[in-house]
């Protein structure tokens, strides 16, 4: 009985325990491999067969792509190779004729005929001209244009709106550009017309007011963002944005309100902006508050999208998505929100602040178009200081410009060029040619002479360089000084410029102060290419000012190089040299090198003011010494020691 | 790597919520794809495990009942033990001998399968055709962003169709399968970040029907299969890659097939057709540039100045080629194909020029610049065999949009030359001086730039915040604050005490001073609290200053922050020091004398500007940070590499050499002493320079001064006239 009742027992078991194996064992194989298969990615299969795939083109499908005929005009939509004629910008590249006005001339007109005829661009003669250009009327109540005499189809035109168009299109826009403010997405032909700022109406001329940052801050203790409203106003919203914050969605909680009338400037780190197209006035405010502007879904073109990099400055986001962009917009690292900031700035500062400056960014993507492979590189579009001011003409290569060694990673040659102009008659400056080529990085020297006494027959033997005397380091210091300042000018006299309550205007004065903004052209290491600049960029009325008071030279060449850099000159100590060429020292605060500028000179400054738009020189307190100029330890240390002479 | 390409731009062009990050970060998707694959399996073996173990526990629940004789209840207690017992031995072992199937991923994780096998989908003649492509498509308009809302980090996912073998009704294939590009397109896709399998979840779509070469399928029959995917829905957010569109005889310059919203990645896209922000731009991939190794060449100039190499040329473009031939010799060189090649040698890998023989791709290599003309399409082939063997592209096609164009700025690494400019194609080429060449053979795309690139003079209200960094040397503090406080520009003094041992002097003690003073605690005696960004400091500018700094003048201290204003990217500080390099031992030597150039300023007294301390404490390159706090040394060596490295500027070392109790060594002036400190310091310079990768300090031989410093100028008429007083 046991017995049996133990054999059953086993039999149990084993029946029990065949069981159990015959059943997990299938279930095991079944369960293990297939339920990672659900949840694993499995991803893109693995062909077995992979090697066996033909490629998408046949052999040689690729190489003998069907040869096609030059391309052939086409009809409906334009593009710059078959709209534009460049063979009439040969000559003398893009030369504008403006066509004038039929009827009265509005206030924004006028403003814009001044600009281009002030312009390089400008000729009077449209047969000679390469782009001619058509304003669109510009007053509600204005009659529209008949098609006007040259207008061929609309071939080589460009027409300008700065406002939106108020009158029904008279003519067919056909092969003409249209440069239009804020243009819709639909419409705009990318690489042919040209998308424009919308400017409120007072917008200036010249000059313009400067961005409004004034700290290399990311987030300057302001709000986080702002938010725009109707008619150029502004909603800020704190940090606390969590509900919904626009579309009037979210009208009830909408926080402290703090919404001026006109035109205000936000005070925040971004601003979100509508994508209609009337809220593309406040785009331009926010670039000029060093606000970021956040567009949602912008139905309109951004403002010279052709050659402006805006990922470097706005942010484009879809307005569908609120929470996410809040999100991102929280959690942008700093370094990008510096970025972004600095770039509104230099952006609004270099293309938008001025009427001028908006003509002559449109002239100059029409001219880089015409010019094609020599055009300005997108670096030199969207770096300080623009590419109005870095003209492609100068060279093609970044590198060959003052601005962008840092970018490039690359230093100004080591050499340099004197130019020596004589012009006062005296004795020629033998001396300064000495003590120039006596420099080691001397590589040539000019001699401009424009005395009314002849030049000397005699000059010291000039094989360039000239033949080496002694180690005079004076130069040499300056030099080395540039090197690290290429953008600026290194000099070594100086004058301030001040506001004379009294006048009412500026003046300058060469009487040794605490301070400086300018130096003298005379002596002073500065970049050749501000010399292309002075020569190409400056408008004509200046430059003949300048060449009927000579002392005015120096003053243009200061505000030109302070309005590219917006930094201020760089003084170095002097020596000896000069002080050689000095009247006797006359009492504390008494005349440098020259007189005391004359009452025209003086007068010349603020022509120059006027001219530019505003006041561009900027004042500096230090100099530039030898890192052991006069300090008490034995001459021989000392590499610039001439210099260290009383 | 263009998948890579086609990848990065395809994220950057249509995610929209990805806005925040640069456009041309790329994300390597092999790597990302090994990560994935390798934490899926760990994943899958812990479900395996937790599998078995489910099953046996139910097999022992159910056990006792299948033996009903067994009465003794701790009878079947010990069954039920054994059992479990015994099953876990079964399933470690079955665990063990499945070796290959759990660890070999890829077994798992991708389907082994065959071409052969897809399933074939008939499609009714009458089935529906989608629109044609709707040229006003843009973002905010054509592409449904709510689909992309789901993923953390707003990464947007891919969804990959799964591989179908269309055919019309009479059974005849609609287009070849697949083809090897796009499988290994595709394949990319899948190993990427980007990819999920989860169709719901997914923000774009890509049909796995092959569209790359429009010659290669039925147009009419590919656009109903499109459409019948199961979430067409107009092709919004369905993303189709095409790089040989259009046909005889007018071959149009994208895709012909009906696709209404659909994105098209396209080569060959010109300014007719392609949608600005929402089309993307791809190269046309060009086989043989994948099967020759070309080595890699540097810049300079090359044994011919131009070279043609495109094999089927209009005879018009030809003739203009000739003529460039005749005119300029040998700097020029026009290929044809071969007529008279032997047996067995591929046609497509050699060129001749009368009766030259050349190799190519590798002849491209001999030149500077290579022309890629317009055939019937605008988008070459040979681009990619161009710009692969470092020739700088030559590009003759109006109006064709360059690959990635809306990322890549190719105006630095190639020159485009309007057709009918061809003629004078040459002179243009010439008029370009050689070191620009040089830098488009480079193909350099990106550039460094200062994170304060705005020139921009700070207004001098804004003042600045002392921060002073001690340890437990009270009386000197209290020296140094009252000296500080007696600045016009301070605004702020902000004391880190450093000392976690002891507690800062009451409130009573401190000396009282006309500007806020605050002291912040620091939790451990680290060198980097000095830079750590407070939230006290309001101010741009930062003045550190150690507590032992008692010689430094209110003149001088005045104006190093003006100095500052004036160069706000830089470090401005008084005791300067310079890196040489020591050839005998080949390797950076620090050198404290007096010398006439100057490379670092110490900041025991320096101002800079506050997001430099950002930077120092989240963005110190590689381990530099806790090797300072390590060494309790060289945190200012540290400081002046990084803001150096990010600006690309030197320092400004203000007013003249003074005594400083050499605030780098501690107590003692011990000549031994000084000697390891140099040697130390020495070794911090070698160990930054490499953790840097390069030596980004910059030496000058400047230092700025008042502008009447030490000039014949009565003293009391100068700003600043107490300076440089020992």
């Amino acid at each position: 009985m046991q017995s049996w009742r133990r054999k059953s027992l086993w039999l149990a078991l084993l029946a029990s325990w065949l069981l159990v194996l015959l059943e997990v064992f299938p279930l095991l194989h079944l369960a293990v491999p297939t339920r990672p298969r659900a949840g694993a990615p499995q991803g893109w299969p693995r062909w077995l067969d992979a090697e066996l795939l033909q490629s998408f083109a046949r052999p040689g499908e690729l190489l003998e792509d069907g040869p096609q005929p030059p391309q052939a005009l086409r009809g409906g939509s334009c593009n710059w190779g078959a709209c534009f004629d460049t063979s009439k910008c040969r000559g003398g590249g893009l030369k504008v004729f403006v066509y004038p006005a039929a009827g009265p001339v509005s206030e924004t007109h006028r403003r814009i005929l001044a600009s281009i005829e002030g312009s390089r661009y400008h000729t009077l003669s449209a047969a000679e001209a390469c782009l001619l250009l058509l304003l669109s009327p510009d007053t509600p109540t204005g009659e529209c244009d008949p098609v006007p005499p040259q207008w061929d189809g609309g071939r080589n035109h460009l027409v300008l709106s700065l406002h939106p168009a108020p009158c029904p299109r008279t003519f067919q826009r056909g092969q003409a550009m249209v440069a239009e403010a804020s243009p819709t997405v639909d419409t705009f032909r990318p690489g042919f017309d040209v998308a424009l700022p919308l400017l409120p109406e007072a917008h200036p001329l010249r000059g313009g007011a400067p961005g409004q940052l004034r700290q290399h801050s990311p987030r300057p203790g302001v709000a986080l963002l702002a938010l725009a409203e109707d008619r150029g106003r502004w909603h800020m919203a704190g940090t606390d944005f969590s509900a919904c914050p626009w579309d009037g969605r979210c009208e009830q909680d909408r926080g402290p309100k703090q919404t001026h009338p006109g035109a205000t400037l936000p005070n925040a780190t971004f601003c979100l902006i509508p994508g209609r197209s009337p809220d593309a006035l406040h785009f331009l405010q926010a670039l000029q508050a060093g606000c970021i502007p956040v567009l949602l879904s912008p139905r309109w073109e951004l403002p010279f999208s052709e050659v402006i990099d805006w990922t470097k400055a706005a942010i484009v986001a879809d307005e569908r998505l609120p929470l996410q962009v809040l999100t991102a917009l929280q959690e942008m690292p700093l370094t990008r929100v510096l970025a972004l900031r600095q770039q509104t700035q230099f952006l609004w500062d270099a293309y938008f602040s001025s009427v001028e400056k908006v003509i002559h960014t449109t002239l100059e993507i029409i001219q880089d178009r015409i010019f094609g492979a020599s055009a300005h590189p997108s670096l030199l579009w969207n770096s300080p200081p623009g590419a109005i001011l870095a003209l492609p003409t100068f060279s093609p290569s970044p590198s060959d410009f003052p601005f962008y060694h840092l970018q490039q990673g690359s230093r100004p040659l080591g050499r340099f060029s004197a130019l020596i102009w004589v012009g006062a008659p005296g004795q020629p400056p033998l001396k300064l040619i000495q003590a120039v080529a006596g420099s080691q990085h001397c590589a040539q020297i000019l001699v401009l002479w424009s005395s009314e006494k002849p030049s000397p027959t005699r000059w010291p033997k000039t094989a360039v360089p000239l033949t080496v005397i002694d180690g005079h380091r004076k130069v040499d210091f300056a030099f080395v000084v540039w090197q690290s300042f290429p953008e600026r000018m290194v000099g070594f006299l100086t004058w301030s410029h001040f506001w004379d309550e009294a006048r009412g205007g500026w003046g300058y004065t060469a009487k040794r102060t605490n301070e400086f903004s300018m130096v003298l052209t005379s002596a002073a290491f500065y970049h050749r290419y501000y010399h292309t600049l002075f020569t190409h960029s400056l408008p004509k009325a200046l430059r003949t000012l300048a060449d009927e008071a000579p002392t005015c030279v120096d003053v243009l060449m200061n505000f030109l190089v302070a309005s590219v850099t917006k930094l201020p000159p760089i003084k170095v100590p002097y020596g000896m040299w000069h002080q050689e060429a000095r009247p006797p020292p006359l009492e504390p605060g008494g005349p440098g090198l020259r007189q005391e500028p004359q009452p025209a000179a003086q007068n010349c400054i603020n022509q120059m003011a006027a001219g530019f738009g505003h006041m561009p020189l900027v004042s500096s307190r230090l100099r530039l010494d030898p890192v052991l100029f006069k300090d008490p330890v034995s001459v021989l240390r000392k590499k610039y020691r001439s210099l260290e002479k009383p | 790597m263009w998948n890579a390409e086609v990848l990065k731009s395809l994220v950057a062009v249509t995610c929209p919520c990805q806005m925040v990050q640069s456009h041309s970060r790329l994300y390597p998707p092999h790597t990302v794809a090994r990560h994935q694959v390798s934490g899926a399996c760990s994943e899958c073996e812990e479900e395996a495990l937790w599998v078995i173990m489910c099953a046996s526990v139910k097999y022992n629940i159910r056990g006792p009942a299948l033996i009903p004789r067994m009465k003794t209840k701790h009878r079947i207690y010990y069954i039920t033990l054994f059992s479990i017992v015994l099953l876990g031995l079964i399933a470690t072992g079955m665990f063990q001998f499945w070796p290959h199937s759990i660890e070999s991923s890829s077994d798992w994780s991708v389907q082994k399968r065959s071409i052969r096998d897809v399933p074939v989908v008939r499609l009714p003649a009458d089935s529906p055709v989608p629109e044609r492509g709707d040229l006003s498509c843009r973002m905010h308009t054509c592409f449904d962003v709510y689909r992309c809302g789901f993923n953390p980090k707003n990464k947007i996912k891919v969804y990959i169709y799964s591989l179908k073998k269309y055919v019309d009704d009479a059974g005849v294939p609609v287009s070849s399968t697949i083809s090897q590009e796009y499988n290994e397109l595709l394949t990319a896709v899948s190993d990427s970040d980007y990819y999920t399998e989860d169709i719901t979840r997914a923000c774009l779509f890509i049909p796995s029907i092959d569209l790359l070469n429009q010659n290669a399928l039925r147009v009419k029959e590919t656009a109903q299969a499109l459409a019948q995917l199961s979430r067409w829905d107009r092709g919004t957010n369905h993303l189709l890659f095409n790089m040989l569109p259009g046909g005889p005889p007018d071959y149009n310059t994208a895709l012909d097939v009906p696709r209404d919203r659909a994105l098209l990645a396209g080569g060959g896209f010109s300014t007719w057709t392609y949608r600005q922000g929402y089309d993307v731009s791809i190269p046309v991939y060009s086989p043989l540039s994948a099967e020759v190794d070309l080595p890699e060449k540097g810049p300079g100039p090359r044994r011919y100045f131009l070279l043609s190499s495109q094999m089927a040329l209009h005879p018009e473009y030809r003739e203009e080629l000739a003529a460039l031939q005749a005119r300029h010799g040998e700097a020029a060189l026009v290929l044809d194909k071969c007529t008279n090649l032997s047996e067995g040698i591929p046609a497509a890998r050699k060129r001749c020029h009368k009766h030259q023989v050349f190799d190519y791709p590798q002849v491209l290599q001999e030149a500077t610049f290579c022309v890629v003309l317009r055939g019937a399409r605008l988008g070459q082939a040979v681009l990619s065999d161009v710009l692969r063997a470092g020739c700088v592209p030559v590009i003759i096609a109006d109006s064709y949009i360059l690959p990635f164009s809306e990322v890549l700025d190719w105006k630095r690494a190639s020159v485009a030359v309007p057709e009918e400019k061809m003629p004078h194609v040459y002179s243009i080429l010439q008029s370009i001086p050689q070191r620009q060449i040089e830098e488009m053979q480079r193909q350099k795309w990106g550039s460094v730039s200062n994170p304060l690139f705005l020139p921009l003079i700070p207004p001098q209200s804004q003042g600045f915040t002392a921060i002073v960094l001690t340890y437990d040397r009270v009386e000197s503090l209290f020296r140094v604050i009252t000296e500080v406080s007696k600045v016009p520009s301070l605004s702020k003094l902000l004391v880190v005490w450093n000392n976690q041992n002891k507690n800062p002097p009451e409130d009573s003690l401190w000396p009282k001073i006309r500007v806020p003073l605050k002291v912040v605690r620091t939790a451990e005696n680290k060198l980097s609290n000095r830079f750590f960004p407070y939230d006290e400091i309001e101010t741009e500018a930062v003045l550190a200053i150690d507590d032992d700094i008692i010689m430094l003048t209110s003149d001088e201290l005045q104006f190093g922050y003006e100095v500052w204003r004036e160069f706000p990217d830089r470090l401005v500080g008084y005791p300067g020091r310079l890196h040489l390099w020591d050839h005998e031992m080949s390797k950076w030597k620090y050198e404290s004398e007096w010398t006439n150039e100057v490379s670092m300023v110490l900041t025991g007294a320096a101002f800079y500007h506050k997001y430099f301390n950002y930077l120092y404490t989240y963005k110190m390159p590689g381990d530099i940070k806790n090797w300072v706090d390590a060494h309790m040394n060289c945190e200012d060596i540290a400081m002046n590499f990084l803001v150096a490295n990010v600006t690309g500027k030197a320092v400004i070392k203000v007013t003249p050499r003074k005594k400083f109790k050499c605030p780098e060594c501690t107590a003692i002036d011990g000549l031994s002493l000084d000697q390891t400190h140099m040697v130390e310091r020495s070794e911090c310079i070698n160990k930054f320079a490499s953790v840097f990768g390069t030596m980004p300090l910059k030496v000058v031989e400047h230092r700025a001064d008042p502008v009447l410093y030490k000039d014949d100028f009565p003293e009391k008429l100068k700003s600043f006239p107490n300076i440089g007083s020992l």
